[in-house]
């Protein structure tokens, strides 16, 4: 009896052993779980600065916290249609001085607590107080009314016809009020949101390891549950040692490689090279209103831009990755103007041009930073170009925070430059460029002024005929292509290296940069 | 020795003052608006203006310096206008790794140098020594950025032995924080894959910076042999039939080894702030990549910060110094 006992005693306590061993701890078992998820590392050059979406006008920094959100209104896919999004319906009154939004139940935060239009009204109240750069998106609220849980009105000072992509953009996206639980000596939670997210999107930013990482995992809460279990947006400064990873296998997706560079990984079977049209451009701004006398004058600024050839530098310097720029609107954006003038490298004309314009001796400085590889080669070519037309140009690179501030205050003579807009409409590169209320960084970077585009210009933002304000702005487009304005260089592609596992990423070019995570997967 | 250790702490409240000064000074002669930085572009007039009266940019300079100070006073470096953190915290989290990857730097230079500079110094005109001088010299003259990319091409690329980059791999989880270093907390944890993991991520890293500082130590410590060996007394106890070995590494090098205390005392001080270009190739999140993301969007509270700290460092190390000196050599004791 007694030998029974203790065999009966040992069994029980193998087979404790035994079940002891096989169940995982808890830890064991997230670890587990974890390594069976699909993983997506994308390898970014820079860490961006805040997260915050009240606070962040950088499109490096929307790429981190995009999915961690939802907006009134969405992006179609790779269109730049708009969509429902947390709204599922909206309406504008005829006066363009009131929007209305009905909010689709069921959107919960990450915390589980659900989207409705107290947080849409904390959201707008919040980015109009902190009054950052994202604030200038709508400024034109005056009041912002909860109608009833699901209903949110917005009401205007003035008639605004262009203000619902806004709502589209990453600085609507509806912020969970708890998150001034985090406020700190009446931040609005600013240092918190810096590096966390309170969003109802499909991921959460779970970790950021800072100089390392972010890490996201999906929304328990979200309406819907992508394919993807784990997104890290891993910083690698040395884009070299990137493309170097990327072809190895260990990150998935690599930013900031060099365009010949790119070139070269398209050779690699296991990588695909993205390449889709986009609406960034590079132009030349000429400083009319502040520059060098010289460029007050039409046939100088006509000049210039015959003597710039373009199609050298999409060739030997872009690698045949753009296409000449066709007037101010880019194509693919309606309003662009297919038959609108386009200058066309032609010495002889340019030269014709220079003298009878009478100016000889002319030297003026071209601006450019470091921060865009590209413009130095683009400098050089420019300074030969000009050389044979008979200007000097000085070259001025400086740091890029220095060039933002000459750019804002006019102190260049010409100055390489990029510009993407922020919502698809054509006002994005009218207004901004050629009203002389916009002098400076904020858009109008040659100091142009010209009351009669001026007036056209307004006309054409307070109203909402698509027709008409088509036909004013290839009036103005005439114009300013025959006032020679701006050197129009360039329109981009979008480029991205991607391993041939990734499946379903698609560009809009209103999210420039930006992943649709919630559709992608990767297969092994 | 307390009235070096008080001068020296005294010094460095000096220092703190004059480099928080001249910093201040600098960063505000330099043209770039940080208030431009974080409104955008395309921010109206109205926006960027109201920016600068938050961040305090329109009050005179000697007010904002005095701002400064008297956060500074309090332990407060101010907020990154980058990061939005507390600048101290955000120097607290980088500054392990830099100081992880100086203090096996400095291990394995000072070996390297001190066996290199011996060896060079008792075969002197041999094959021995140009060779020995010739890598070390090497080593200096090589830029690292460009040595970084050779070994991570060679030994990530091609052989695929190493990891290219970073402190540890994506999915090996880091160590609790104890100390900050990897390899020590994963040791006191008892994580040996960890440890494993982040040993092997500082192979390289170490190599290249390693090998670009031991040219200093190992020419200081050759010429200091070479003047020692050189001495009375040791030829007498070479006379007295003292075996090489026992000369050489109880009598000549303990000598030789006095200037070359300052030289490596003045190469850590540049190893943590200049580690900037390893730092960057090598994706190790310290305080040279964190200063370089800082200089690139005009933080200066994160730039005034990491400067005041380097230059504390360097007085502490002077300080460390002037002891071991003591330490070293009875007379200065005396």
């Amino acid at each position: 009896m007694k030998r029974l006992a203790i065999g009966l005693l040992s069994v029980l306590l193998l087979t404790a052993a035994a079940c002891s061993k096989q169940a995982p701890t808890q830890e064991e078992a997230k670890q587990q779980s974890e390594a069976s998820q699909q993983k997506l590392v994308i390898s970014i050059p820079a860490e961006p600065g805040p997260l915050d979406p009240a606070v962040s006008m950088d499109n490096n920094a929307w790429k981190l916290t995009y999915n961690s959100y939802e907006r009134l209104i969405e992006y179609d896919g790779e269109k730049t249609d708009l969509v429902p999004g947390l709204a599922k319906e909206w309406t504008v009154s005829p006066d363009f001085k009131v929007y209305t939004f009905k909010l689709e139940p069921g959107h919960k935060f990450a915390d589980g607590t659900e989207v409705n239009a107290d947080a849409v009204k904390f959201t707008f109240d919040r980015i109009l107080k902190v009054e950052k750069g994202p604030s200038d998106a709508f400024r034109k609220i005056k009041e912002i009314k909860v109608i009833d849980p699901y209903s949110v009105e917005f009401q205007l000072k003035e008639p605004n016809p262009l203000l619902l992509p806004r709502f589209a953009g990453n600085y609507a996206s509806i912020v969970n009020p708890k998150v001034m639980e985090h406020e700190k000596d009446g931040d609005l939670a600013q240092a918190w949101l810096s590096s966390n997210t309170a969003g109802s999107g499909v991921y959460q930013l779970a970790e950021y390891k800072k100089g390392q990482y972010y890490k996201h995992t999906p929304n328990p809460h979200a309406k819907e549950k992508p394919a993807i279990g784990t997104v890290y947006f891993q910083i690698n400064s040395d884009v070299s040692a990137a493309r170097l990873k990327l072809t190895k296998g260990e990150i998935d997706i690599a930013e900031g490689i060099p365009v010949e560079q790119l070139l070269e990984l398209e050779k690699d079977n296991h990588i695909n090279l993205v390449k889709v049209p986009s609406l960034l451009v590079d132009y030349v701004y000429m400083n009319i209103g502040k520059g060098h006398e010289a460029l007050k004058d039409k046939k100088v600024r006509q000049a210039i831009s015959y003597g710039i050839d373009y199609q050298a530098i999409i060739r030997n310097i872009q690698k045949d990755t753009v296409i000449q720029l066709r007037g101010p609107v880019p194509e693919g954006l309606w309003g662009h103007d297919a038959n609108a003038k386009m200058y066309n490298y032609d010495v002889d004309k340019a030269k014709q041009l220079m003298s009878e314009s009478g100016k000889t001796g002319i030297e003026l400085t071209l601006l450019y930073s470091a921060t865009t590889p590209i413009w130095e080669p683009i400098a050089l070519a420019l300074q030969n170009d000009l050389s044979q037309i008979g200007i000097t140009v000085k070259l001025n690179k400086v740091a890029y925070a220095t060039m933002r501030e000459m750019l804002d205050k006019g102190e260049f003579d010409l100055s390489l430059g990029m510009w993407t807009p922020d919502t698809a409409d054509p006002w994005e590169f009218m207004s901004p460029w050629f009203d002389s209320e916009s002098w400076g960084l904020s858009g109008n970077r040659s100091f142009y002024k010209n009351d009669e585009v001026d007036k056209m210009l307004r006309e054409a933002a307070s109203i909402q005929d698509k027709e008409k304000r088509l036909k004013l702005y290839q009036e103005i487009s005439k114009i300013v292509n025959e006032d020679a304005v701006y050197a129009y260089l360039d329109q981009r592609q979008f480029l991205l290296p991607i391993s041939d596992k990734v499946k379903g990423f698609k560009y809009n070019p209103m999210l420039d940069g930006i992943y649709n995570l919630e559709n992608m997967s990767i297969s092994e | 020795m307390w009235a070096i250790i008080r001068n020296r702490l005294l010094m460095l409240v000096l220092v703190i003052f004059g480099v928080s000064f001249i910093t201040f000074l600098m960063s505000n002669v330099i043209p770039g608006d940080p208030a431009r930085m974080i409104v955008g572009v395309k921010a109206s007039e109205e926006t960027y203006q109201r920016v600068r009266e938050q961040m305090g940019l329109n009050d005179p300079l000697y007010i904002q310096y005095l701002h400064y100070v008297k956060g500074l006073l309090s332990g407060d470096l101010g907020t990154s206008l980058r990061t939005q953190q507390p600048v101290l915290d955000d120097l607290i989290t980088y500054f392990p790794a830099t100081m992880e990857l100086v203090l096996f730097t400095f291990v394995v230079a000072i070996i390297l140098g001190v066996a290199i500079g011996v060896l060079t110094a008792v075969k002197s005109n041999t094959v021995w020594d140009y060779v020995g001088r010739i890598f070390s010299i090497s080593g200096a003259s090589l830029p690292v950025f460009w040595s970084g990319l050779m070994v991570i091409i060679l030994f990530y690329g091609v052989l695929g032995w190493l990891p290219a980059s970073e402190r540890i791999d994506l999915f090996v989880d880091a160590p609790p924080t104890i100390t900050g270093l990897y390899t020590v907390d994963s040791l006191l944890g008892g994580n040996m894959k960890a440890f494993n993991n982040a040993l092997l991520h500082l192979v390289l890293p170490v190599t290249v910076l390693a090998f670009a500082h031991l040219s200093t130590i190992s020419r200081q410590i050759r010429a200091s042999m070479l003047e020692v060996l050189q001495q009375d007394y040791i030829k007498t106890a070479r006379a007295n039939g003292l075996s090489s070995g026992l000369l050489i590494f109880r009598y000549a090098l303990r000598n030789a080894l006095m200037p070359t205390v300052t030289v490596v005392g003045l190469s850590i001080g540049s190893l943590l702030g200049g580690a900037v270009v390893t730092e960057t190739i090598f994706n190790w999140p310290g305080l040279g990549k964190y200063v370089v993301d800082s200089i690139a969007n005009l933080d200066f509270p994160a730039i005034m910060g990491f400067t005041i700290m380097i230059a504390s460092g360097y007085v502490l190390i002077n300080l460390i110094v002037d002891l071991l000196y003591m330490a070293l050599d009875p007379q200065i004791r005396e």
